[in-house]
């Protein structure tokens, strides 16, 4: 097991940049998740890692050497792909023991290696099954098991779960939480499901047009974004934005947003320096953020209700922008009424609106 | 008579229990008219076969009555028995070495070739690939004079090598065309994971791109065989007496004294063989898809 460290990555493809200068430190035995939306060059940086892709300039190091040159059979490290891609001419056996043979491991090794991650997997009644006689779920596991049977220095997994139907992808999650767990394995694990990257990192790197945008632990990033970006992408229902003014109140210090239909809502304590009176700014308020307050709520017209079952998930009109709420408790609503839908100051974003970056 | 009784109440069977689940009766149509998609095939059928049917029973039949109009006649060897004696045996030894010689170096320069024009992205490569078919683009017999003079100048002409050497260069298009669909159709991630769990560029060629292929190549190499083995215009004109192969040696067989129908129609049966024979051998590869299951679908 190693660290892996990326400096100065760039790589270009027919012209167009698609990694911009990335620098990402990953621990030795860290789980980290690469998220970003399509085209943000996550599989391209995992696809670095691997040596499948050689990048323009930068560093790529895995441990303490220096691996940018290496071939791919030489880094040591091994990929889960997002189709599995299992060899189908040969049987679930000879897929996990394929890399061990390759480097020349005795037979009596290939076979226990690959009877321990059979084990490990639940794949020891499938040993001898071709890839094609196979479910979705039990190829997925060939797919990791031909990783771990290698002992590699790292895994690296390209959205190994997107292909998978919702409920055995929750199965899966966590089957492979568990396995690091286990092997605690460095792990480098890209997703464009956020939801997935919450739950199973360590650590998560959002990225975006090929620069990294934030990265640090799941709640760091739910609870501090750094800029209106991440914001949006990090927590489902996604974080509502609204575009407002930044109005510093004369006494006291606190301040609020003016929104550009005349609507005031308080927002969280801004130290002196952080924007001046007037700055456009987006206000940001988690859906679960919103509660129904009598007293000082600004009306809102409901316009979709979709319960959960845990949750009920609210879209609303406020401010002549759609908004999302969510409630825990159950509410009785339906499209057309309308509520005193009020944001709690406390747990309020605020973003500069041109440079989208956070404020205070 | 009781095997007719039992089928007539199978047939009634059927009818007694439509009326009873209420679709309408149907009267039992004719047998002709029932069977008359298979009567259309078999018709067919022997339409498109007859020529050969015509070469085959001609082979069989006595020298005396070749002509006859008679559809039975006592088979004989005699056709057979006697290109034993000729040079057609060593024809046809050459045509078994030229077809396999050249069909073998086609796959082995041309296989690679496909592959790397499938998988590496070099400048150029559209080019490359169209001008591989120019051999293709024009008749046989514009590169004749060419090859004549080129081969004599080498002292390739009439020698088996130099008649493989032509072929080479015919199949070889075809080859690198065929081969280069075949192996786009294998998922550069199957590569790719075999170069992670430690294959290099040729293993994975050899190991996984290959083997995935196998159908595909077997095809190919059928093509290449038939190709060589029904030439018969460029064996004409590059061989003499050493390298004559069975096609050429069978229009030896139209002489001066007289054509030797049995001779000709028994040759044409053998030349038909090996071609046959190969087809059936690999035809579970031409069907058989090798790739499926190894990739989500």
């Amino acid at each position: 097991m190693a660290s892996i460290t990326l400096r100065k990555l760039h790589k270009t493809f027919d012209g167009t940049p698609i990694i911009r200068g990335v620098d990402i430190d990953i621990r030795d035995g860290e789980f980290v998740a690469l998220v970003g939306p399509s085209g943000c060059g996550k599989s391209t940086l995992l696809r670095l890692i691997a040596g499948l892709e050689t990048p323009d300039q930068g560093e790529i190091s895995l441990g303490r050497h220096r691996i940018d040159d290496v071939a791919p059979r030489d880094r040591d490290v091994a990929m889960v792909f997002q189709n599995y891609a299992l060899y189908p001419h040969m049987t679930v056996a000879d897929n996990l023991g394929f890399g061990l043979k390759l480097r020349g491991t005795p037979r009596a090794d290939i076979d226990r290696r690959v009877r321990e991650a059979a084990d490990i997997l639940g794949l020891g009644e499938l040993l001898q099954r071709h890839p094609r006689a196979l479910s979705g779920g039990q190829r997925q596991r060939v797919a990791m098991g031909r990783a771990i049977v290698r002992q590699p220095q790292a895994f690296l997994f390209d959205e190994p779960l997107s292909n998978l139907d919702a409920k055995l992808r929750v199965q899966m999650r966590t089957e492979i939480r568990a396995l690091h767990q286990r092997l605690a394995t460095t792990t480098v694990y890209v997703t464009h499901d956020q939801v997935e990257a919450m739950t199973m990192a360590d650590r998560i790197v959002v990225l975006k047009d090929g620069k990294v945008e934030q990265q640090g632990a799941p709640l760091e990033l739910y609870d501090r974004p750094r800029n209106a970006f991440v914001a949006g992408f990090i927590g489902s229902p996604a974080m509502n934005l609204i575009p407002g003014r930044l109005q510093r109140d004369e006494r006291g210090g606190g301040s609020h947003v003016l929104t550009d239909d005349g609507l005031r809502l308080p927002a969280p304590l801004l130290a002196g320096n952080a924007a001046t009176h007037g700055t456009r700014v987006l206000y940001g308020t988690r859906p679960e953020h919103f509660s129904l307050d009598a007293a000082r709520g600004s009306s809102a017209e409901v316009i979709v209700v979709e319960p959960t079952g845990s949750e009920t998930h609210v879209a609303l009109r406020l401010a002549g922008q759609q908004v999302i709420a969510a409630f825990r408790e159950r509410v009785s609503l339906r499209p057309g009424d309308r509520v005193p839908l009020w944001p709690q100051a406390a747990q309020a974003h605020l973003f500069d609106a041109a440079g989208g970056h956070r404020l205070g | 008579m009781a095997f007719d009784d039992f089928t007539l109440d199978a047939h009634g069977l059927p009818a007694a229990s439509t009326a009873d689940t209420g679709t309408p009766r149907r009267r039992a149509r004719p047998w002709l008219v029932r069977h008359a998609r298979e009567i259309a095939v078999l018709l067919l059928l022997l339409l498109l076969l007859s020529p050969f049917l015509w070469l085959v029973q001609l082979a069989f039949r006595p020298a005396a009555d070749i002509f006859e109009d008679r559809l039975l006649f006592v088979p004989t060897l005699e056709g057979f028995a006697s290109l034993l004696q000729g040079n057609f045996l060593k024809s046809f030894g050459n045509s078994l070495l030229v077809s396999t010689l050249s069909t073998g170096l086609s796959l082995l320069i041309g296989v690679p070739a496909a592959y790397a024009l499938t998988r590496w992205d070099f400048k150029g490569r559209r080019h490359v690939a169209l001008w591989i078919l120019v051999t293709r683009m024009a008749p046989p017999i514009a590169f004749t004079i060419p090859f004549f003079l080129a081969w004599q100048y080498l002292g390739l002409q009439d020698t088996v090598i130099g008649l493989a050497i032509v072929y080479l260069t015919f199949n070889l298009a075809i080859v690198i065309w065929l081969m280069q669909t075949f192996f786009e159709a294998v998922p550069a991630s199957l590569e790719e994971a075999a170069w992670i769990d430690g294959c290099g560029v040729w293993q994975g060629f050899w190991r996984i791109a290959l083997p995935l292929t196998a159908p595909g190549l077997a095809a190919t190499a059928v093509l290449c065989f038939i190709f060589s083995w029904n030439d018969f215009f460029y064996a004409l004109i590059l061989t003499r007496t050493n390298a004559i192969t069975a096609p050429v040696a069978i229009v030896n067989f139209l002489q001066y004294e007289g054509w030797e129908w049995t001779k000709i129609a028994a040759s044409g049966t053998l030349v038909m063989l090996p071609v046959v024979g190969f087809t059936v051998l690999v035809r579970k590869y031409l069907v058989r898809g090798l790739t499926a299951g190894g990739l989500k679908d």
